[in-house]
C-alpha cells in the first residue's frame, strides 16, 4: 500500500463507476423517451397504470448493488480505521495533536513541539491522538485520506500512512470560527533516518541569542508563547522553540521568511483578521531584533 | 377576500385583506411571496459569497462578514425560502386537490404564516442588533456557547428559528388534519393525488423533526442565558450532543424540502405524458419509506466525529437504504414517460431538468453514506456541491416546474414560453457551472466554510467557474421575474383546465372563487378529471 488514501481511492472507483452507469442510464432514458415520445397533440396514449414485477425488480436490484457497496465499505474501513497497519511491520509513531483557534499543535513523545507542521516518517504508520483546546476542529490531509474531528472533551485517534516521502497540504476541515480558513498544516514525510534527526533536533532547547529575546521577555509575548530553555510562557499560541525551521507562519497565511515574519509581527490582523495575536507596538529596530532572533531559532 | 383580489387588485388587498385573510389560497400566495422575498436576499448573499471566493486571497469581504453571510444564506434558503414556498404551494393546492373548501383550521393557518414570517424578521433583525449569527446554519457547539460567541447573533438565531419553527409546526398540523379529514366523498387515501400524499408525509416529518430543533434551541438558550452547560465540555457538557439533536432535525428537514418536490414532479410528469402515474402505490409507498428512514440516518453527518465503527456502519446502512425508495420514484417517473405522448410545455421542461439534476445529487448522496468515502469528502466542497444539486437542482427545479404548472390556476394567465425557456436554460447551465466544479474542489481538498483560500492548490479555476455560474443562475431568475411581470399584465388567458390535467384543482375557475367549488365533488378514481373527460374509459377504481 502506498498510502492511507489508497483503500479510499479503490472504493471510490467502484462506487464511482456504478454511479456513473446509473446516471448514464437515467439520462439516456430521459433523453430517448423525450425525443421518442414527444407529441404536442393531445391524443391519448395507452393508459398504463403500473407493472408489479418491474417495481420489484427496480427495488431489488439497487438493494443488491448497495449491499455489495456496503460490504466493500466495511472492508475498506478495516484497512484505514483504528489499528490499521497499512501493510507495514513497523510499530506506529504516535503524535499528539491539539487543535487551537486557529492553528494545530503537534507534540511528540520525546518532548518536541511543532505548530502547523507535522513531520512523519515515511513507511511507518502514524497514530494521531487528537484533542482540542477550545472548539471542534478537524484534521484533514487529503493526500493521506480520511479526516477526523478534533473535539474538546473527547479523544479521537486517526491513523495515517505514506510509503513515499513528500510534502502534503492539509487543513482544519470543521468550521471553527473566524479564521477557519487559515488553519492549514504542512505534512512532511521523510525517510526514517531524516525524521529521527529532525525529531532529535526539535526536542533540543533553543540556543540562539540576541537582543530579540530580551524584547520578547519585556513585552507580552510570554503570555502566549514559549521558547524552550529561554522564554517561559504558555501554550495559548504556538511554541516558538524552533519557529525558524518551519515552512509557514500563522497557519499558512505566509511562507516563513524574515520579511514575512516582520510583516506578521508588525500587524497580525492585516494578514489574518480575527487571529488571537494582538499587534504589539515595537520600534523598527526592536522589530528587526525580534525577527532576527526568531528566524535564528532553527 | 380571495386570490382574485390579491392578483388583480393588489392595492385593495394590501390595505385590508392581507392582515385579515384566512383563505388558504391567499395564505398560500403569501407564503410563496415571503419565500420569493427572502430568495432575493439569500440569493444576493450567495452572490457576495461567490464574489469573495472567485479568486484566492480575495478581500472583498472580511471573515466576520463572510461567516455571517454564509450562515444567513443557509438559514434563509432552508427556513425562509424552501419551506415557506413549499408550504405555500401545499396551502394553495392541497385543499383544491382534495375537493375541500379550505384547510381544517383557517385561522390557525394565518397564525402559521405570520409566525413563520415573524421568525424570519427576527433572524434578520440580528444584523441591526450588532451582528448576525456566524456559526453556520448547523451552529456547532461549543462555538455557539457564550464562551465563544459573545455577541447576540446566536440569540437571534435561537428566537428566530424557534418562532419560525412554531409556525411551521402549526402549519403541518393543519395540513395533516386537512388531508386526513377533509377529502371529498370517494377520495380514499388510495386515490389522493401524489402531491397531497407527499405533503401529508412531509407534515408528519415536520411534526417529528421540528420539536427536536426547538428543544435543542431551548437547551442552547439555557446554556447562553442561564449558565447551563449542556453543550460545553468545559463545564461537564457534551459538544457532540448538539450535533445529534441538530441532525435528528436536520436530516428529516432535507426530506421536508424534497418530498413536496417529488409530489409536484409526480403530478406534472403524468399530465404532460398523457398517462397516469406509473406505479402509484409504489410511489406513495416509497414516500412513506423515506419518511420512516429519514429519522434513522442523522449520524451520517457525523461519521468523522468518532462515534465508533459499529455506529457508523449502522447509519451508513440506513443512509444507503434511502437510495432505494428514491430510485423507485425516479424509475416510476421514467416509466410514466415511456410510451406516453410527451408535451414539452414549461412545467414538463422543468420536471425533466429536475430529474436530470436530482439524480446527480442523489448519487453523490449515496457516496456520502459510504463511510470511508464520507471520511474523505465530509466538510469539503464536495458536500456543498452535493447539497446544492439536491436543494437547487432538486427542490428549486421542482418549484419552478410547479410554478409554471399552477401559475395559470392562481392568476388565470399562462407564463410565457420563450422567457420560460430562457429561464430554464440559464438555470440548468448556471447550476451546472456553479455546483459541478464544487465536487472537484472537494476532491482536491478544499474545506467548506472558508472565507478565503491560498493560491497554488489547483482551486482557482473551479472557484472562478462556480462564481460565473452563480451569476448565470441570477440571470435566469431575472428572466423568471420578467416572465411573471409580463404575464400578470398581458399573459394569455388560461381557462379552467389549460393542461388537460387530472386533478380537482383544474375543475374550478382560474383563479378559483373563495369557496373553491360550487358543489363539493365526488370522485371514483385517482384521476377525477380524466374520468369526467373520458366516461367510456375511466380509471379502474
Amino acid at each position: 500500500m502506498s498510502s492511507s488514501l489508497d483503500p479510499i481511492v479503490r472504493l471510490s472507483l467502484v462506487v464511482g463507476i456504478i454511479a456513473a452507469l446509473i446516471l448514464a442510464g437515467v439520462l439516456i432514458a430521459l433523453v430517448v423517451f423525450t425525443v421518442r415520445y414527444r407529441d404536442p397533440s393531445r391524443a391519448q396514449p395507452p393508459q398504463i397504470h403500473g407493472h408489479r414485477s418491474l417495481e420489484i425488480a427496480w427495488t431489488a436490484a439497487p438493494l443488491a448493488l448497495l449491499a455489495v457497496i456496503f460490504v466493500l465499505s466495511l472492508v475498506t474501513l478495516g484497512q484505514i480505521g483504528q489499528g490499521a497497519t497499512f501493510g507495514s511491520l513497523e510499530p506506529p509513531v504516535t503524535v499528539s495533536v491539539i487543535g487551537h483557534q486557529w492553528w494545530f499543535e503537534f507534540r511528540y513523545a520525546n518532548g518536541a513541539v511543532s505548530a502547523n507542521e507535522l513531520h512523519i516518517p515515511a513507511g511507518v504508520p502514524v497514530e494521531l491522538d487528537l484533542a482540542s483546546f477550545d472548539v471542534i476542529h478537524d484534521l484533514w490531509v487529503p493526500e493521506l485520506g480520511a479526516k477526523s474531528d478534533v473535539i474538546p472533551g473527547q479523544r479521537n485517534v486517526m491513523r495515517l500512512f505514506t510509503a513515499r516521502a513528500g510534502t502534503f497540504a492539509g487543513a482544519c476541515a470543521e468550521f471553527c470560527g473566524l479564521e477557519h480558513a487559515w488553519m492549514r498544516v504542512v505534512v512532511i514525510a521523510e525517510p526514517r533516518a531524516d525524521f529521527d534527526r529532525w525529531l532529535a533536533a526539535q526536542a533540543a532547547p533553543a540556543t540562539a541569542t540576541g537582543r530579540g529575546l530580551e524584547i520578547l521577555r519585556s513585552n507580552a509575548c510570554a503570555s502566549c508563547h514559549v521558547v524552550q530553555g529561554q522564554l517561559a510562557g504558555t501554550s495559548i499560541g504556538p511554541d516558538l522553540t524552533h519557529v525558524g525551521s518551519r515552512r509557514t507562519l500563522a497557519g499558512g497565511v505566509l511562507a516563513n521568511a524574515a520579511d514575512a515574519m516582520r510583516a506578521w509581527i508588525a500587524d497580525p490582523q492585516r494578514y489574518k483578521p480575527g487571529a488571537l495575536m494582538p499587534r504589539v507596538p515595537l520600534s523598527d529596530g526592536d522589530l528587526d531584533a525580534v525577527v532576527a532572533y526568531l528566524e535564528s531559532l532553527k | 377576500m380571495s386570490t382574485f383580489a390579491l392578483v388583480h387588485r393588489p392595492a385593495a388587498f394590501a390595505t385590508a385583506g392581507v392582515l385579515r385573510t384566512v383563505d388558504h389560497k391567499d395564505i398560500g400566495v403569501m407564503y410563496v411571496l415571503m419565500g420569493v422575498g427572502f430568495l432575493i436576499v439569500g440569493g444576493i448573499e450567495a452572490l457576495l459569497l461567490r464574489v469573495q471566493l472567485a479568486t484566492p486571497n480575495e478581500r472583498v469581504l472580511d471573515p466576520s462578514t463572510y461567516d455571517q453571510l454564509f450562515t444567513m444564506h443557509g438559514l434563509t434558503m432552508i427556513f425562509l425560502v424552501a419551506v415557506p414556498i413549499l408550504v405555500g404551494f401545499a396551502n394553495y393546492v392541497v385543499p383544491l386537490q382534495i375537493g375541500a373548501r379550505d384547510v381544517a383550521f383557517p385561522r390557525l393557518n394565518a397564525l402559521s404564516f405570520w409566525l413563520s414570517l415573524f421568525g424570519g424578521v427576527l433572524l434578520y433583525l440580528s444584523f441591526v442588533a450588532g451582528g448576525a449569527p456566524d456559526a453556520g446554519w448547523f451552529a456547532y457547539a461549543p462555538l455557539t456557547e457564550p464562551s465563544h460567541a459573545v455577541g447576540s447573533g446566536m440569540d437571534w438565531y435561537i428566537f428566530g428559528l424557534a418562532v419560525n419553527g412554531a409556525g411551521t409546526i402549526i402549519g403541518a398540523i393543519n395540513l395533516a388534519v386537512t388531508i386526513l379529514l377533509m377529502r371529498c366523498p370517494g377520495m380514499v387515501m388510495g386515490r389522493a393525488p401524489m402531491f397531497t400524499w407527499m405533503v401529508l408525509i412531509t407534515s408528519v416529518l415536520i411534526l417529528g423533526a421540528y420539536p427536536i430543533l426547538t428543544s435543542a434551541l431551548v437547551m442552547l438558550l439555557v446554556d447562553r442565558e442561564l449558565g447551563g452547560r449542556f453543550f460545553d465540555p468545559a463545564g461537564g457538557g457534551n459538544a457532540t450532543l448538539w450535533q445529534h439533536l441538530f441532525w435528528s432535525f436536520g436530516h428529516p428537514e432535507v426530506y421536508v424540502v424534497i418530498l413536496p418536490a417529488f409530489g409536484m414532479i409526480s403530478e406534472i410528469v403524468p399530465v404532460f405524458s398523457g398517462k397516469p402515474l406509473f406505479g402509484y402505490r409504489f410511489v406513495a409507498g416509497s414516500g412513506i419509506a423515506i419518511g420512516f428512514l429519514a429519522f434513522g440516518v442523522w449520524a451520517h453527518h457525523m461519521f468523522a466525529v468518532g462515534l465508533g465503527d459499529a455506529e457508523n456502519a449502522f447509519f451508513s446502512a440506513t443512509s444507503m437504504l434511502i437510495a432505494v425508495p428514491t430510485g423507485v420514484k425516479i424509475f416510476n417517473w421514467l416509466a410514466t414517460m415511456w410510451r406516453g405522448r410527451i408535451r414539452l410545455e414549461m412545467p414538463m421542461v422543468f420536471a425533466l431538468g429536475f430529474i436530470a439534476s436530482f439524480v446527480v445529487g442523489g448519487l453523490t448522496g449515496v457516496s456520502l453514506g459510504v463511510v470511508p468515502l464520507d471520511l474523505y469528502t465530509t466538510d469539503s466542497y464536495y458536500v456543498v456541491g452535493h447539497l446544492h444539486y439536491v436543494l437547487f437542482g432538486g427542490t428549486f427545479m421542482a418549484v419552478f416546474a410547479g410554478l409554471y404548472y399552477w401559475f395559470p390556476k392562481v392568476t388565470g394567465r399562462f407564463l410565457g414560453h420563450r422567457l420560460g425557456l430562457a429561464h430554464f436554460w440559464l438555470t440548468l447551465v448556471g447550476l451546472t457551472l456553479a455546483f459541478l466544479p464544487l465536487h472537484l474542489l472537494g476532491i482536491e481538498g478544499m474545506p467548506r466554510r472558508v472565507w478565503t483560500y491560498p493560491a497554488g492548490l489547483g482551486w482557482e479555476w473551479p472557484n472562478l467557474i462556480a462564481t460565473v455560474g452563480s451569476f448565470v443562475i441570477a440571470a435566469g431568475t431575472i428572466a423568471l421575474a420578467l416572465n411573471v411581470w409580463r404575464s400578470l399584465r398581458t399573459g394569455d388567458r388560461a381557462g379552467d383546465d389549460p393542461w388537460d390535467a387530472y386533478t380537482l384543482e383544474w375543475s374550478t375557475p382560474s383563479p378559483p372563487p373563495a369557496y373553491n367549488f360550487d358543489a363539493i365533488p365526488t370522485v371514483r378514481g385517482k384521476r377525477p378529471l380524466w374520468d369526467r373527460k373520458h366516461p367510456d374509459r375511466t380509471d379502474p377504481s
